[in-house]
Order: structure tokens, then sequence, then C-alpha cells
């Protein structure tokens, strides 16, 4: 993965907490890291060129008004007040390729001095075993800082860690092997029985990102919400909400349609253009 | 009427097998090169223009002109010759590589005439700028992809719009000079819509390589509205010491670059 820099841009020597989303259903950490990006007013410092993402390109997703900035798949942003850089991905990652991705993406970190990564990702909602409706949408989280995947910082935010992370199941074990770069990922996986419900969450891609940064001693705190997929944006709002309260970010807009939260421009047609009501 | 069961997810979803992280890799394949005919050319070859061509219209536009000359070709391992021509032809699976010269200045055309898969685009984009040929300008030419874009597109209607790199917004060339647009006055491309594959990784390395580079998507994919459209832009804006007038605007309806109806229709179901 080669970090290329724009011109006359340069990484804040400040900055030292990274925030990157994790594909997943509905997309919602790529949409919450786009809220960041915007409502934080981020720059863009440079790109990631990485021979394992898919190609895409884009007219500026930001706005305010697009002037044919070109958005690229996998972007690097600074916000110099908060301290904080933010990578945006916006094509998927070459099948059977996550993993290799994911080391590249902790070399980056570790080469740019990062000391803390914070992973935003989304889980299926029909993987969740308890529901509980009292609270609205609760957040999930899995942290480097113990080793049990616990972390007070993140209790203390009403976090629930997620139970499902067992550092001595099978398949988190075998992620964490590859992420070491113990073995090499000549198969999909070393058991020849049928997965089980305890191997979905390790074959995700927040885990692979969660098992390299750990293996690079940095330290990451994965955010994690249930949804299902349609109109997404409410879950991105919601852990967009939780990272700003994690890493104390400063967000200094206008009360507008979104409030605090800067809406990009790009989400005017995010889930397509309107329906034709001429017919009506 | 579409089947709902074996429609394709919106491009917004992933597969599965997009979010597992011990999906099986596609097999890899052999590295492509590029073949140069004989005598070889010095190398790097350093065109002022290097167009690459991807969309149907773009194709039969340069196919037709005359006073092209080819210079070799681009080698997909994966990509069979059966069934290719001995002269080259619209109708070749093949990746052309052709030079024009207007008077000192040196324009390359690549005519890509075989699909190359989402995986492979970024190996392709490489080969054909930055290592053998290292252009000081490049234009991409494609259609727009629908199942991408997020606005209307109507199918009687054309459209056409752009992208470009930082140097070509800037007016950059590799002295820090100003110059115009290559393609002044077309619409950029609307944010929230976004181009993949081949056209998308081109673009991209020449951003990131600091390259002058545009990007001109048209819609529809065929047809011939498009096709004169696309000549229209390209004797205006690109060729201007070419005359394209003498290549028709495609009116045979036997030509699959005509038809609408004619296009291959690509479901799964049907292999």
């Amino acid at each position: 993965m080669e970090f290329i820099i724009e011109e006359g841009k340069s990484l804040n020597n400040e900055t030292s907490t990274l925030i990157l989303p994790a594909l997943s259903i509905g997309n919602v950490g790529q949409l919450a890291v786009d809220l960041l990006v915007s409502s934080t007013r981020a720059e863009r410092i440079g790109y990631l060129d990485d021979p394992y993402i898919l190609p895409c390109v884009g007219n500026d997703a930001y706005g305010p008004t697009p002037c044919g900035e070109l958005a690229l798949p996998l972007e690097a942003y600074d916000s110099r007040n908060n301290g904080v850089a933010l990578v945006q991905q916006r094509s998927p990652v070459v099948k059977g390729m996550m993993v290799e991705f994911a080391k590249n993406l902790a070399d980056f970190a570790v080469d740019t001095g990062m000391k803390h990564v914070v992973v935003l990702s989304s889980l299926e909602f029909m993987r969740l075993q308890k529901i509980d409706t009292s609270s609205g949408l609760q957040i999930y989280y899995l942290s480097s800082a113990n080793a049990d995947g616990t972390d007070d910082c993140c209790e203390r935010l009403g976090w629930k860690k997620l139970q499902e992370y067992n550092p001595a199941q099978r398949t988190w074990k075998f992620l964490s092997t590859l992420a070491e770069g113990n073995v090499m990922q000549e198969d999909s996986l070393p058991f020849e029985d049928e997965p089980e419900d305890e191997d979905y969450y390790p074959s995700l891609p927040f885990a692979a990102l969660f098992s390299c940064f750990k293996a690079k001693g940095i330290r990451v705190t994965c955010l994690l919400c249930y949804c299902s997929e349609g109109d997404n944006t409410p879950e991105a709002f919601s852990l967009a909400e939780e990272t700003s309260k994690l890493l104390g970010l400063s967000l200094n807009n206008p009360h507008g349609e979104g409030g605090k939260w800067l809406i990009p421009f790009s989400w005017r047609t995010v889930y397509g253009p309107p329906p034709d009501t001429s017919m009506f | 009427m579409e089947d709902v069961l074996t429609e394709l997810p919106p491009p917004s979803r992933f597969f599965q097998e997009d979010l597992d992280n011990f999906a099986t890799p596609p097999l890899p394949l052999q590295s492509p090169s590029l073949l140069f005919s004989s005598p070889k050319p010095d190398q790097p070859l350093r065109p002022s223009l290097l167009v690459i061509a991807l969309s149907s219209p773009s194709l039969y536009v340069l196919h037709h002109i005359s006073s092209k000359t080819l210079i070799g070709s681009l080698l997909l391992p994966e990509i069979p010759f059966s069934g290719n021509s001995i002269e080259p032809s619209l109708g070749d699976k093949s990746c052309n590589i052709y030079a024009l010269n207007e008077a000192e200045n040196l324009t390359l055309l690549v005519l890509v005439q075989c699909p190359v898969s989402a995986e492979r685009s970024n190996a392709v984009a490489k080969l054909l700028i930055g290592d053998q040929i290292i252009p000081e300008r490049v234009l991409i030419l494609d259609s727009v992809q629908s199942q991408n874009f997020r606005g209307k597109l109507a199918p009687d209607e054309t459209y056409v719009f752009k992208l470009e790199t930082s140097a070509e917004r800037k007016g950059l060339d590799g002295n820090g000079c100003g110059g115009s647009s290559l393609l002044k006055g077309l619409d950029y491309f609307p944010s929230g819509s976004v181009l993949d594959g081949l056209a998308a990784a081109l673009l991209a390395r020449c951003q990131m390589r600091k390259i002058r580079g545009t990007l001109c998507v048209s819609w529809p994919r065929h047809g011939v509205p498009v096709v004169a459209m696309v000549k229209s832009l390209l004797q205006r804006n690109v060729l201007h010491g070419f005359d394209l007038s003498s290549i028709g605007d495609a009116k045979d309806k036997s030509s699959r670059f005509t038809s609408i109806k004619n296009y291959p229709f690509d479901s799964d179901m049907y292999t």
C-alpha cells in the first residue's frame, strides 16, 4: 500500500488517532466516516494506493457544491483541530484478500505514527441474540485494551462488549495467527466441518482489521451496531455520535438539516433519485 | 419485469463473499503485458496524448480513423485470440495500440475491445500509464454505468459528463504552466454517482501520478445519436488535425453499435 500525499499537504504531527470504516451490512461504517469527515471539516491530504481494493471514481462527495474534485477508493483526511486522521473506503476489497488488505492498513497506521485506531462497522440484525428495545440503538464494542476485549472507557459510555468475541475460539485464533503473519492464508479455513455460528463474527471485515491492528501493537477500538439493510443513515448518525463522544471531537457547524452534523452533498442521492411521480 | 429471485443486488449492497475474510480468492492470473511491433519503438513511449477507448461509440469512431498505425497490443492471458481476424476488426477481442502522428505530437490510441474485470483493472492501468507509456495527457472514453448512476437516464436522450484529475482541472502540465481543460464546457459527473472498472482505475492512476487526465462518459451505451456526439466531441476538442467527417454515424442496423436492442443480455441465467 502506497500513501500518496497531495502536493502542499502533510499529516499533522499531533495526529495520533485514526478512524476508518470496515465494510459491513448497510455500509454503515462508511456512511459514518462520511459524516465525520464532513462535520469535522477534515482536509483530504492524500490517497492510499492498494492492489487489493477495487477501483472507483466519482465527483467530490462532500461539497458544499461539488466542482469536480475527484473522489478515489481510499482517501486519507486530517482533522487538525481534533488530532484525528480518517480513512474513507468507497469500494470493496478483492474477494478473499481482506486480511491482506487489513495488514496493509495496519502497516500504514504504524508508518504514520498512529497510536489508536477506531474501526466503525455494523452487524447483521438477524444475528442479534437478545433484542433490547428499551434504550434505542445499542452500541457494541470490541477493544484491544484488555485480553477479553473489554475497555473501561467504552463501558462508561454505556456500550456493551461484543459477547461473541472469544479469543480462544478457533476462528478468532486462526485470524489472529494470520494477522501476526505466522501462517499463510492458502486455504479458507483449516477446519473441515461446516462453519458454525461462532465462526461468523471473526469472518467479518471488522474482525480482520481488529486482529491486524492488534498484531501491530496499536490500540484498536471497534464500534458496532446491529442493523438491517435499508436507509442506514440513522445508524450512521449514531455511530458517528458515539465516536465523537469517545474521542471528544469538536464539531463547529451551524444548526441545519443535520443539527451539528454537516450532511455530505453526495447523500442527496445516496439511495437513488426520487421516484417518477409523473405517472400519478 | 426483472425477476427478484435472480436479480443482481443493487451495487451499494454487498454479496456475502465481499464480507467474508475467508472467501476463496480468485485464481492468480499471469500478468498482462505490452507487445510492440517491429521495429520496437523507443521506450518508454512519451505521447503528448493517450486516448483510451472503452465505450462502443468511442471504439466505433476511433476504429474508423484510417490514418492510425498499429504499433502494439496489450495482452491479457485470460482472453483467447480465437475468433479474432487478421486485420483489426471491431468484432475482435483485443486491446490494440495505435499511433497517430500530428506534426511532432504523438497521439496514442488504445482500443479496449475485450472485457477487463474489476480485479484486473489496476494491473492493466499500471501497464498503460506510467511505465512503458508515459503520457503528458490522458483521455478515457467510457459509458455511464446505469447501475452506479444515482440520477435519471432517459434511454432516448444523450448525456455526456466528465471527471478530471487535479492536474487537468488546474491546467498544469509537467512544467507547472497553465493550460486549458481538454473537454471544455462539459458538466462534471454528478456527485453521489460513481464509475468503476478499468475507466476508474485509469483515471485514479492519473490522479495519483499527477498526470493530466480526463474521463468522459456518455449515455446511452449504443445508438446513432451517441456515436455522433462522441465523434463531434473528439473532432472539436481532441483530434483537431484529423478529419472525422468521413466516419459514418453507424447507421448500419446490423451493427451492435447502433441498436440498443442488440446489446448483449448480461444475465447470469443464460450462459
